[in-house]
C-alpha cells in the first residue's frame, strides 16, 4: 500500500449532448465515470482507490448548466451549475433561500466555485476507512470497518445501519429533501423523475451506491416545486470548522405556518443516516402547534427516537434533538 | 533605549518572493536528468519485511531503480530510519522507486510484490503498559533513553485509567523540595487526570528533496527550519564529509518542530541519486507528511496540585505517560514539569515519567513540547483552585508568577529575567479584564460567555554559536546568517544586531542565508524559540568584532590608536577630529589589501568548523567580523506569553466563537514587532485548534490513522478564529542580551490553548474536561449529561 | 471468467472474498442444458402408461411433513430469491428478509430433522445396495424413495445444511435486534464463509431447478400432488414402488 497522489492515465471523452453522455457512460458502464466539478472524483483518482478506465467530463453540454423557472412556478437547476451560483442566484435566494443557505455551506469557497449540484448530490461517502481504499462491504468487500468493536465511527450513522453505517455527506441533499425536489435522470432509455426522498439509497437497500443513478445514468436537473417556495426555512449545519468540514449533524426545515401555527413541515437533518433523514414523527407532531420554543421543547427528543449510536458517535442523538429546537425557535 | 534598528519594522528579503510566488522552494528547483521517487510505506502498523519481489516494476518502460533499506544509513532503535525492513507504523517508508515521473513511478509501486509478515502493535501508551501487553518494537515498549520493557500489574494500570494516584513504575523522575511538607501546608489540594493528544505538525509543505552528485559533492535542496545546524546531521546520514555537502534551504514552508536538524527523507534522494547516477526528486505526498511529518507527544496523566489559603502553589506532583510514537522522541514530559516550576514557583515538585512507543507516527518536539500540552489542562485547574479560594483568576497567577528572582526545573537554576506580574497586568489592562469578568456565564440564548487568561512558557535562548560579517570594498554590509527561515524572519531579524551595532543603513545591507554556498556560520537550531536571543547575540559579537578590526585599520591608515576611533554614518572617525575619517568601504578595501585576520585569511580559534569554511570562503573579499558568542549568561533565558479570550459556548451545538483575543508578551526588548505579532497571533491559531479542533485518530483494531489530510485533522481555519487579534508586549530589556531580547514563538501558542480551554471551561461553570481538543460533541456529551464517548484517558481516539 | 474473488484486506494482503457470482450464470445455464437433455430423451423414451389416480387414497406424506415442506421451500426461495437479485442489480432493502427467512428455514430444518430421526423411519431415506439395482433393472422398485428422491433429498440436506451453518455465522456478523456485530473472525476465515455461503447457494439454484423441473414432470406430478394433498393412489404405488419394502397406511 502507498500514499498515492497522481491519477494513473485513463481516456477522457467530453461530449457536448447529453444523448452523447448517456450513451458513452452505457457503453462503458462501471468502467467509465462522470465528471462534474470533480471535487469528489480526483481524490479518489489520486488516491487511487477508484479505477475507472475513461471519464465522461460533462462540463461542455450547455443545458445542464443553469438556472430558470418552471411553468408552474418552480424552478429548474441544471445539474451542473456551480454550487456558487446556486448559492448566489437571486431567485433561489428569494424564492428557495433554504437550498442556497445550504449550497453556501458546503466545504469552502474554492470547491464551492468548482462543484456542481449534480455533483454535490450524486458524491459518495467520507467514512475514513471507505476513503482509504479498503475494501469494505462498499467497496464491493465483506466486512464494514467502522461499526466494529473498536472502530472509530465519530462521524458515523445512528439510524439506518445496514452493515454500512456510512453517512451521507452532502449539503445540499438535506435541503432538496425537505423542498420535495425532483431529479431529473436521463439515460439511454429516455428521462425519468425521482423525487428527491427517493434519490437517496441506504445500504439495506444498495450497499455500493448512495444514489439511484446506475452506470449509464445522467443526472441533468433538479426542479424544485413551486408548493414549497418562499416558505418559512431553517438550515443549519453543524460541523467541527467553520468551513472547509462536513457536517457533524445538518438540518434543513421548511414550515409553511398559517395565523400563527404550523400548517405544514418538512425537517430533514444530514450526516445521521445513509440518506438524508426525514423526521416523520417531528413533522406529524409540529402541525397545528405555533412555531416556537415550547413546540420545539416538546417534540425534540422525537428526532432523535431510535438512534442507534455507535462508539463514539452518540453526541449525534443529542444534537440532533438541538437543532431541531433551534429549527422551531428561528 | 533608542536604537536604529532593533524594535523597527522592516521587509525581510524573503517577502518578495513569497508574495509574487517567485520564491524557489526545493519542489522548484530541476536539474537536468531528474528523475523521481516515490515512497512506499508500510500498510502494517508493526512487520517485518519478508520479501520485495520488484522485478515486475523494474522491467516497466521509464523505471530507474529501487533503494531499500540495505541501501541507506543504518540507525539502531528507536533512531528513525531512512527505509526500513521492521516498519513500525503505518505508512512507516520500506522502499522507493524512481521513474521517469511520479506518475509512472507509482504505477511501478503498484507492481512489486511486498511480502510483510505482522507483529504485535499497540497504538495505546496505556494498553502497552497492561501486564501482557503488545510492544511498539521488537526491543521494549518505553524508551527513556534507552529501549527497554516496562509492564504494570493490572491493578496499576486500572489505577491509572481511573484517574487514582498513580502506583505503576516510572523509569524516570526528579523532584526538588519537600513534597509532603507542600502538601501538608496546602489548604487546597486538586487532583486530576487527564490525556492531551498528539496531533500532526501538518507542515503545508511536504518535504520535497532534490539530490545530485557533482564533483564529488552531495547536491541537497531540501526544506529545513534551521540552515548551518542541519550540515553535520545531513553530512553524517549521508556518509560524507561536511565540505562535500552543498545543501540548499532558502525557504521551508513549515517546520513546527518537524524538520528542525536533518530528517531521513532529506536523505533519502541523496542516496538514491548515488546508486542511479541520476538526480532525484522526492515530493512526498500530504498523506506521507502525515507519516513521516512527526506528531506531538501526547500526555496520559496525573497531577495533584497543592494550595496555601493566599492561592500560592505549595506543591505540585505530575505523572506523565508520555506517548511517545514509533521512534525516539520524548523530552516533553520533563519540559512540561519545567514549565509548571517556573511559571507557578511551587515551592516542592516531582516529576515522574513513563516514556512509552506506540505503533503511530513518529512524535518530535512540537511548537512548546510538553510546556503547551501541560498549559491545556493546569491552567484550568489554576482557575478550579481559584475558584475554591475565591480568588480572582488574573490574581492567583500574578501571586504565583515568575520574576527576575525566579527558579525552575529540578535544579531550581535562575533565569536571565522574567517580567511576568507585568505582562499580567497589561494584559488585564488592555483587556479590561476587571470588567470583562464579570460577563463569565452570562446566557444570551443557548449561548454562554467564557472568560479566560492562560500562560504560556518556553526556555527561549542559547549561546555559543557564531556570526559572521564582512564589509566589502563596495561599501556594503553583508550579514552571512546560518539561521534557516522557517518563517518567523529571525533569520534577517537577528542579523540586524549587527546592523546596529555597525550603526549602518540597511538598505546597504544585503543578507546571505539559505545554502552553505552563502558561506554562512555555524548557528544553533531554529527551534525552541531560541534563534532571537542566541543569534542577536552572535551577530552582534561578529559586529563587534568587525568593529575592532576598522578601528585598528583606522589606526593604521589615520594614525592613532585604535580606541581614538568610534563609528556612524558607515563611517571610522577620530573623536577627537571628526573630519579624519574612513568610509567602511575603504576600510574594507585597505583589510583586503592587509589581510590576515582582517580580511578571514585567519580566524578565531573557537569557531566551529562550519563557520570556518564559511570563512574560508569569503577570505580576501573584504573586512570580516566573526566571533563566537562568548557573551555570559546567568540562568535559562525565559519566553512567557499570556493570553486573554473572550468566547461564547452554544450549548446546543457544542461549538465556540471566540469573541475576542489578547496575546502578551514577555520576551525582552521586541527585535521585530510585525514578526512578533505573527508569532503571537500566529500561536493563537495554533492555540485554538490544539485547545478545540485538531484531532489525531488510530483504530486500535487495525493501528490505521484516520487523519491523513486536512480536511480530517482539522486545523484551524479563517472562520474558527477571531477576525482580529490585538497583541502588546512587555518590552523591559533582557540584562543578557545585547539588545536586551529574547525569544518567544512557542508560549505564543501555549498562552492561547490554555485561555481557550480555561474559557470553555468558566462557560460550563468550572467544568474541567481535562483533555485536549475539546470538540463540539465532547461538549454536546457533557450538557447533555449522557456522558462522554470516549473510554478514560483514551488516547489517539479524538 | 473467475470461479472465486479475492480482495485486500485491512493491511492490503490478498484474501479471499468469496464466491464469484460470474458462476450465478454457470449454474443457470447448465441447469437449463440438463432439464433440456432431459425432456428431449424423455419425449423420445416410450414411456409406460401412466397409473391411475382414482382408486384407494394411500398416505405418503403427513401434513405436518407437508407444512413443513412447504415452509422450507418457501424459505428457500425467498433466501435465493433476496440472495441473489441484489446481486444480479435488482434493488431492494433484502438483508433483514433474508435473514428472517434464514432463521425460519433453520428452525424448519431442525424439526424436520428432529421428527424424522424419532418420530419417523428414517430408514426410509437410506440409501442400500438395493437402491442401485433401480436404475437398472426395471423389476426392482423403490420402498418410499426412489434413488433419485433420496439423492436429491441427501444433495439437498448437504447444501442447505452448509448454507445455514454459513448463514448462522455471517448472521453473527450484522447488527440485530439482539447483538451487535462483532468482529469475531479474522478476514481470510470471512472470506472462506462467504465462499462457502456463496458456493452451497449456487448448488442450491442448481438443485432447486431440478427439484422444481421433476416435481412439474407429467409422470411425476402425482409426488407433487402427493406433497399438497397428502396421497397417492393404489394404482399409483403398486406402479411405483415395491409394496414389500413400503406399504403405507390409507390416508383419511
Ligand atoms: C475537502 C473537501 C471538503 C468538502 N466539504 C463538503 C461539505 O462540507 N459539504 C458537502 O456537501 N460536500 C463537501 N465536499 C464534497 C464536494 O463539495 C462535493 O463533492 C462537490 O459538490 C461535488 O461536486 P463536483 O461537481 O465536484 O462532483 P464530481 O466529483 O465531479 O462528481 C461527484 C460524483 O457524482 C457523480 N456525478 C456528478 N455529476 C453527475 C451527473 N450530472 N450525473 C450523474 N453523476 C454525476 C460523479 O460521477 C461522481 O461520482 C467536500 C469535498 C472536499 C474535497
Ligand atoms: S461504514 Fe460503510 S463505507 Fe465505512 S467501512 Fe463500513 S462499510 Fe465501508
Amino acid at each position: 500500500m502507498s500514499a498515492y497522489d497522481v491519477m494513473p492515465d485513463m481516456e477522457l471523452f467530453q461530449p457536448v449532448t447529453v444523448e452523447d453522455a448517456a450513451a458513452l457512460a452505457e457503453r462503458l458502464g462501471s468502467r467509465g465515470w462522470v465528471l462534474a466539478g470533480g471535487q469528489d472524483t480526483y481524490g479518489w483518482l489520486k488516491d487511487r482507490a477508484k479505477h475507472p478506465k475513461a471519464m465522461v467530463d460533462l462540463s461542455s453540454i450547455d443545458v445542464l448548466n443553469g438556472i430558470e423557472e418552471t411553468d408552474g412556478g418552480g424552478v429548474k437547476i441544471g445539474a451542473m451549475t456551480t454550487l456558487r451560483e446556486v448559492s448566489r442566484d437571486q431567485l433561489i435566494r428569494a424564492r428557495y433561500g433554504l437550498l442556497a443557505a445550504a449550497a453556501a455551506r458546503v466545504a469552502s469557497p474554492q470547491i464551492r466555485n468548482q462543484g456542481t449540484l449534480g455533483g454535490n448530490v450524486s458524491q459518495d461517502t467520507r467514512c475514513w476507512y471507505y476513503r482509504r481504499g479498503l475494501s469494505c462491504y462498499r467497496a464491493g468487500g465483506n466486512i464494514c470497518y467502522a461499526d466494529s468493536p473498536e472502530g472509530m465511527n465519530r462521524e458515523h450513522a445512528i439510524f439506518g445501519a445496514s452493515r454500512c453505517v456510512a453517512v451521507s455527506p452532502s449539503d445540499t441533499a438535506t435541503a432538496l429533501v425537505a423542498l420535495d425536489a425532483t431529479m431529473v435522470i436521463q439515460n439511454t432509455r429516455g428521462v425519468h423523475r425521482v423525487a428527491a426522498g427517493d434519490f437517496f439509497v441506504g445500504p439495506a437497500v444498495n450497499i455500493t451506491r448512495m444514489t439511484v443513478l446506475r452506470p449509464g445514468d445522467i443526472l441533468t436537473a433538479i426542479e424544485l416545486p413551486a408548493d414549497w417556495a418562499h416558505a418559512e426555512y431553517y438550515f443549519e449545519k453543524v460541523a467541527d470548522r467553520n468551513v472547509w468540514d462536513f457536517a457533524l449533524v445538518s438540518i434543513a426545515a421548511a414550515f409553511r405556518t398559517e395565523n400563527g401555527t404550523i400548517r405544514d413541515a418538512r425537517l430533514v437533518c444530514g450526516a445521521v443516516s445513509c440518506v438524508p433523514r426525514r423526521l416523520t414523527s417531528v413533522e406529524r407532531a409540529v402541525i397545528g402547534k405555533p412555531r416556537n420554543d415550547s413546540t420545539g421543547e416538546a417534540v425534540a427528543a422525537l428526532a432523535s427516537e431510535g438512534a442507534r449510536p455507535l462508539n463514539y458517535n452518540h453526541f449525534k442523538a443529542p444534537l440532533m434533538d438541538n437543532l431541531v429546537r433551534r429549527a422551531l425557535r428561528a | 533605549m533608542s536604537y536604529l534598528h532593533i524594535g523597527k519594522n522592516f521587509t525581510p528579503p524573503d517577502i518578495h518572493g513569497k508574495v509574487t510566488g517567485k520564491a524557489r522552494y526545493a519542489e522548484d528547483y530541476s536539474v537536468d536528468g531528474m528523475v523521481y521517487a516515490r515512497l512506499y510505506t508500510s500498510p502494517m502498523p508493526h512487520a517485518r519485511v519478508v520479501e520485495i519481489d520488484a522485478d515486475e516494476a523494474l522491467a516497466m518502460e521509464g523505471v530507474f531503480g529501487i533503494l531499500t533499506a540495505e541501501d541507506v544509513y543504518p540507525t539502531e532503535a528507536p533512531a528513525p530510519t531512512l527505509l526500513t525492513n521492521e516498519p513500525v507504523y503505518v505508512g512507516d517508508p520500506i522502499f522507493a522507486i524512481a521513474a521517469i515521473d511520479e506518475k509512472t513511478a507509482e504505477d511501478a509501486l503498484k507492481k512489486v510484490r511486498v511480502k510483510l509478515e505482522p507483529l504485535p502493535f499497540s497504538v495505546d501508551p496505556v494498553t502497552s503498559l497492561k501486564p501482557d501487553g503488545p510492544s511498539a518494537r521488537l526491543e521494549g515498549n518505553i524508551y527513556p533513553r534507552e529501549m527497554r520493557s516496562l509492564h504494570w500489574s493490572a491493578e496499576d494500570v486500572e489505577r491509572f485509567v481511573t484517574g487514582r494516584e498513580p502506583t505503576g513504575p516510572a523509569p524516570s523522575e526528579w523532584s526538588y523540595g519537600d513534597l509532603e511538607a507542600g502538601f501538608d501546608n496546602a489548604a487546597l489540594i486538586l487532583e486530576e487526570s487527564f490525556v492531551t493528544t498528539g496531533y500532526a505538525h501538518m507542515s503545508m509543505e511536504p518535504r520535497s528533496v532534490l539530490s545530485y552528485w557533482q564533483n564529488g559533492r552531495c547536491h541537497v535542496h531540501g526544506s529545513t527550519q534551521s540552515q548551518s545546524f542541519v550540515v553535520p546531521f545531513l553530512a553524517r546520514m549521508l556518509g560524507i564529509e561536511q565540505k562535500d555537502l552543498v545543501f540548499v534551504a532558502e525557504y521551508c514552508g513549515g517546520g513546527f518542530g518537524s524538520k528542525i536538524s536533518a530528517y531521513p527523507v532529506l536523505a533519502i534522494p541523496g542516496y538514491f541519486s548515488k546508486k542511479l547516477g541520476r538526480p532525484v526528486m522526492l515530493r512526498i505526498t500530504r498523506e506521507e507528511e502525515y507519516y513521516v511529518g512527526s506528531a506531538r507527544v501526547g500526555f496520559q496523566g496525573w497531577i495533584k496540585a497543592g494550595f496555601t489559603r493566599e492561592g500560592r502553589v505549595s506543591a505540585v506532583d505530575l505523572y506523565i505517560v508520555q506517548d511517545l510514537g514509533s521512534q525516539q522522541a520524548g523530552g516533553d514530559a520533563s519540559s512540561a514539569g519545567g514549565a509548571i516550576s517556573i511559571l507557578y514557583q511551587p515551592d516542592a515538585m516531582r516529576l515522574r515519567d513513563v516514556p512509552v512507543l506506540t505503533n503511530t507516527t513518529p512524535r518530535g518536539p512540537q511548537r512548546g513540547p510538553g510546556q503547551n500540552q501541560i498549559a491545556a489542562i493546569f491552567e484550568p485547574m489554576m482557575d478550579k483552585a481559584a475558584r475554591e479560594l475565591g480568588l480572582d483568576p488574573v490574581a492567583i497567577r500574578r501571586l504565583n508568577a515568575p520574576d527576575s528572582s525566579a527558579t525552575l526545573n529540578a535544579n531550581q537554576g535562575p533565569v536571565t529575567s522574567a517580567y511576568m506580574k507585568e505582562a499580567l497586568d497589561r494584559g488585564a489592562e488592555l483587556f479590561g479584564w476587571s470588567e470583562r469578568i464579570k460577563k463569565s456565564g452570562q446566557r444570551n440564548g443557548s449561548k454562554v460567555t467564557g472568560i479566560g487568561v492562560g500562560q504560556g512558557y518556553h526556555s527561549a535562548g542559547a549561546n555559543g554559536f557564531d556570526g559572521l560579517v564582512r564589509i566589502t570594498p563596495d561599501g556594503r554590509i553583508h550579514l552571512h546568517s546560518g539561521v534557516g527561515n522557517l518563517g518567523t524572519y529571525s533569520y534577517a531579524a537577528t542579523t540586524r544586531a549587527a546592523a546596529e551595532a555597525l550603526k549602518c543603513n540597511w538598505e546597504n545591507c544585503i543578507v546571505h542565508h539559505g545554502s552553505t554556498e552563502e558561506n554562512l556560520p555555524w548557528s544553533s537550531y531554529q527551534a525552541g524559540s531560541n534563534t532571537t536571543f542566541t543569534h542577536t547575540r552572535a551577530n552582534y559579537v561578529a559586529a563587534e568584532d568587525a568593529i575592532r578590526k576598522m578601528k585598528l585599520i583606522a589606526a593604521q591608515v589615520l594614525g592613532g590608536t585604535p580606541d581614538q576611533y568610534d563609528i556612524a554614518d558607515e563611517r571610522v572617525f577620530d573623536i577627537g577630529n571628526a573630519a579624519r575619517s574612513l568610509t567602511y568601504g575603504e576600510v574594507a578595501a585597505k583589510a583586503v589589501e592587509l589581510g590576515g585576520e582582517f580580511s578571514g585569511e585567519t580566524w578565531p580559534e573557537d569557531i566551529h568548523e562550519v563557520t570556518q569554511r564559511a570563512v574560508q570562503g569569503i577570505a580576501g573579499t573584504g573586512l570580516i567580523g566573526v566571533a563566537k558568542d562568548n557573551l555570559p549568561v546567568r540562568g535559562t533565558v525565559p519566553g512567557l506569553t499570556v493570553g486573554f479570550i473572550e468566547i461564547e459556548l452554544d450549548l446546543e451545538t457544542g461549538k465556540h466563537e471566540i469573541v475576542d483575543f489578547l496575546a502578551v508578551a514577555e520576551c525582552g526588548t521586541v527585535l521585530h514587532p510585525l514578526g512578533l505579532a505573527g508569532q503571537l497571533r500566529g500561536g493563537a491559531v495554533w492555540g485554538f485548534g490544539m485547545a478545540g479542533l485538531e484531532r489525531h485518530v488510530y483504530d486500535p483494531q487495525n493501528g490505521l490513522p484516520a487523519n491523513v489530510g486536512y480536511y480530517q485533522t482539522r486545523p484551524p481555519t479563517y472562520l474558527d478564529i477571531p477576525a482580529h487579534m490585538e497583541w502588546s508586549a512587555v518590552d523591559i530589556a533582557d540584562p543578557d542580551n545585547p539588545v536586551g531580547s529574547r525569544g518567544v514563538g512557542e508560549p505564543a501558542m501555549g498562552s492561547a490553548t490554555a485561555a481557550l480551554m480555561c474559557a470553555l471551561s468558566d462557560a460550563l461553570g468550572g467544568h474541567l474536561f481535562n483533555r485536549t481538543p475539546v470538540t463540539p460533541d465532547v461538549v454536546v456529551n457533557h450538557v447533555s449529561g449522557q456522558g462522554q464517548s470516549h473510554g478514560p484517558l483514551a488516547t489517539n481516539t479524538f | 471468467m473467475d470461479i472465486v474473488e479475492f480482495r485486500e484486506d485491512v493491511w492490503g494482503r490478498e484474501v479471499l472474498l468469496g464466491v464469484s457470482w460470474d458462476l450465478l450464470w454457470v449454474v443457470l445455464t447448465l441447469s437449463a442444458v440438463a432439464i433440456m437433455v432431459h425432456i428431449v430423451v424423455m419425449t423420445f423414451l416410450k414411456s409406460p402408461p401412466r397409473p391411475s389416480a382414482a382408486g384407494l387414497h394411500m398416505e405418503r406424506h403427513a401434513a405436518v411433513d407437508r407444512g413443513f415442506h412447504w415452509i422450507m421451500a418457501v424459505s428457500v426461495f425467498v433466501l435465493l430469491f433476496t440472495g441473489v437479485l441484489p446481486v444480479v442489480g435488482v434493488d431492494f432493502s433484502w438483508l433483514t428478509i433474508h435473514w428472517v427467512a434464514g432463521l425460519i428455514l433453520t428452525a424448519a430444518v431442525v424439526f424436520h430433522t428432529l421428527r424424522a430421526l424419532f418420530w419417523q423411519k428414517p430408514r426410509e431415506m437410506w440409501v442400500g445396495a438395493d437402491d442401485f439395482r433401480e436404475p437398472f433393472d426395471a423389476g426392482t422398485k423403490p420402498g418410499k424413495y426412489s434413488l433419485a428422491q433420496k439423492g436429491m433429498h441427501h444433495a439437498m440436506t448437504a447444501l442447505v445444511l452448509l448454507v445455514i451453518g454459513t448463514g448462522l455465522v455471517l448472521f453473527a456478523m450484522i447488527d440485530t435486534p439482539w447483538w451487535n456485530r462483532s468482529n469475531a473472525l479474522d478476514e481470510s476465515t470471512l472470506g472462506w464463509i462467504f465462499l462457502l455461503h456463496g458456493a452451497s447457494t449456487l448448488g442450491l439454484i442448481g438443485l432447486v431447478a431440478l427439484h422444481v423441473y421433476f416435481a412439474l414432470r407429467p409422470e411425476k406430478r402425482f409426488y407433487t400432488r402427493s406433497m399438497i394433498s397428502g396421497w397417492i393412489s393404489e394404482d399409483e404405488l403398486r406402479a411405483n414402488h415395491d409394496p414389500a419394502r413400503w406399504s403405507p397406511e390409507r390416508s383419511a
